[in-house]
């Protein structure tokens, strides 16, 4: 498995896209934007393009030629979506800290980068795998109607989580209010949010096994 | 010892089917495995390799059943699929580090002295690799992890006379100590009067004949007659064609019973592809 994870960054996942995070993470610097936005970036663009370099290459024939299981073959592509998943929010994190640095009074009316924030969109990307991963494994190498499907879903909860934000006042504390400093709160949003991310992309990853199993190579 | 066992293997599609393929490869000799375009060459292949399901049927390798042993079975076999390429904007030095890492008998020396066999240069991308280059550059690979049965679907296809004779040097030095057995798929039948100790012979979807060579070209027959001739064998031919001299057509040598009026030659292994699939074309 490892050794596949290794094939994928080395031959599949072009250098931009591991540097991509930190230039979306730098969006994080604009003063109270829409931060839900930047880990979209990596759905939007990253996703698209490293998936039609993999079917662009034949990855599917190449690897299924080599000795290794169906399993595997899924677990390490998975890996590396989180894998990349986990460096956009990161990297991120890493400059919503600098945010609050830099503009320590700034009011926010859209989500601030606080740790609960942080559990929404590693939410957002549980969805996002849910409806990705097992499409896609339904032929691994038509990545379109995945790519499509997987962002409107991670979109409408984006959407709905950012409004429910702004319009209901108990929420709107936690995100950009009084409780925004209430660390115990903002931590367990986070494990929530990582809670459901890891359950959801465990479930993609099942889905997407048995998906695959049925899967012929062409 | 058998390196490759084919037996009943099934596979349906919507529009095509494998019907009943068997056949059986010794150890250390190759085979050439011929057929039109979309006759199941290339489904057979996918079906040894386990890379499509098959219905019903089996695959031996090496004595052991590929759907229970693929793994294990990988590790010995080198596979490439004439004319589909892999990361070709790859070095040959990068693809090459990330492959053998799959491999646990890879040998580096091997390797190195394949690619100065091959005059292979590592700091090539694969894009710049000519197609008999590219050939070798898989043959390498798979001689460098031990590979001791390469199945190869149309190697050959695409290079120009040169450089196929050359690369059928290459297949029979491989087989030459008895350990390394090669099945090729083809349409280009002078590759294997040159070098091909067994032909498999598919046609839509079934395998018409598995034999040594010589044996596979002797089981037919190429009469030549004048018209009044043809009505005689007509019902015992596979199929004919009728010219302004006579008719030409192919018979099993089984069915032929010699004439002095009617001419018999030994087919090529060409003409039996032509007259099969003219047999196929009448069916439709």
């Amino acid at each position: 498995m490892y050794n596949l994870v290794k094939k994928d960054l080395k031959l599949g996942v072009s250098p931009i896209f591991l540097v991509m995070p930190l230039l979306t993470g730098a969006l994080m610097l604009i003063p109270a934007w829409i931060y839900v936005l930047v880990p979209l970036y990596f759905c939007w663009i990253t996703v698209p393009n490293m998936f039609a370099g993999f079917k662009a290459q034949n990855d599917l024939l190449f690897t299924t030629m080599m000795p290794v299981t169906k399993r595997d073959m899924v677990k390490a592509r998975v890996s590396v979506v989180v894998l990349l998943e986990l460096l956009h929010i990161g990297i991120a994190m890493i400059f919503g800290i600098f945010t609050f640095l830099l503009y320590p009074d700034m009011i926010y009316y859209f989500f601030a980068p606080t740790l609960g924030f942080w559990g929404v969109c590693l939410a957002m990307f549980g969805i996002f795998n849910l409806v990705f991963i097992p499409m896609y494994y339904k032929t691994a190498y038509n990545y379109g109607k995945a790519t499509f499907a997987s962002i409107a879903a991670a979109m409408l909860f984006a959407g709905i989580a950012q409004w429910v934000g702004i319009s209901n006042s108990n929420v709107a504390d936690v995100f950009t209010g009084s409780r925004m400093d209430d660390m115990a709160l903002q931590a367990s949003i986070l494990v929530a949010g990582i809670a459901i991310f890891a359950a959801f992309t465990a479930i993609a990853y099942r889905v997407g096994f048995n998906r695959f199993q049925k899967v012929e190579a062409q | 010892m058998l390196a490759l066992d084919i037996r009943g293997v099934n596979k349906k599609y919507q529009a095509f089917q494998l019907k009943d393929v068997s056949f059986q490869l010794e150890k250390g000799y190759i085979m050439g495995f011929i057929g039109a375009n979309g006759a199941g060459k290339t489904t057979t292949i996918k079906s040894i390799l386990n890379m499509v399901h098959i219905d019903s049927g089996e695959v031996r390798i090496m004595g052991k059943n590929m759907a229970e042993h693929e793994i294990d079975l990988k590790q010995e076999i080198g596979c490439a699929f004439g004319g589909i390429d892999f990361y070709t904007r790859s070095k040959v030095k990068t693809l090459t580090d990330v492959i053998k890492k799959f491999y646990t008998k890879w040998d580096d020396t091997t390797y190195r002295h394949y690619l100065r066999r091959f005059k292979l240069d590592e700091n090539k991308k694969i894009a710049e690799l000519s197609t008999g280059m590219k050939v070798k550059y898989g043959l390498a690979l798979a001689l460098s992890h031990g590979a001791k049965l390469l199945i190869l679907d149309e190697p050959t296809s695409g290079l120009d006379p040169v450089a196929r004779d050359d690369l059928l040097d290459v297949f029979q030095e491989l087989v030459s100590d008895g350990e390394v057995s090669i099945l090729f798929s083809t349409h280009i039948t002078s590759d294997l009067e040159k070098c091909a100790d067994f032909i498999t012979f598919i046609e839509n979807g079934q395998i018409v004949n598995s034999a040594e060579k010589n044996e596979f070209v002797e089981s037919y027959r190429l009469l030549h007659g004048n018209e009044s001739q043809l009505r005689q064998v007509k019902e015992r031919l596979i199929s004919y064609k009728v010219n302004s001299f006579g008719f030409t057509g192919l018979i099993h040598s089984t069915d032929y019973v010699p004439s002095s009026d009617i001419k018999a030659t030994t087919p090529s292994l060409e003409e039996i592809m032509i007259y099969f699939a003219k047999k196929e074309g009448a069916n439709v």
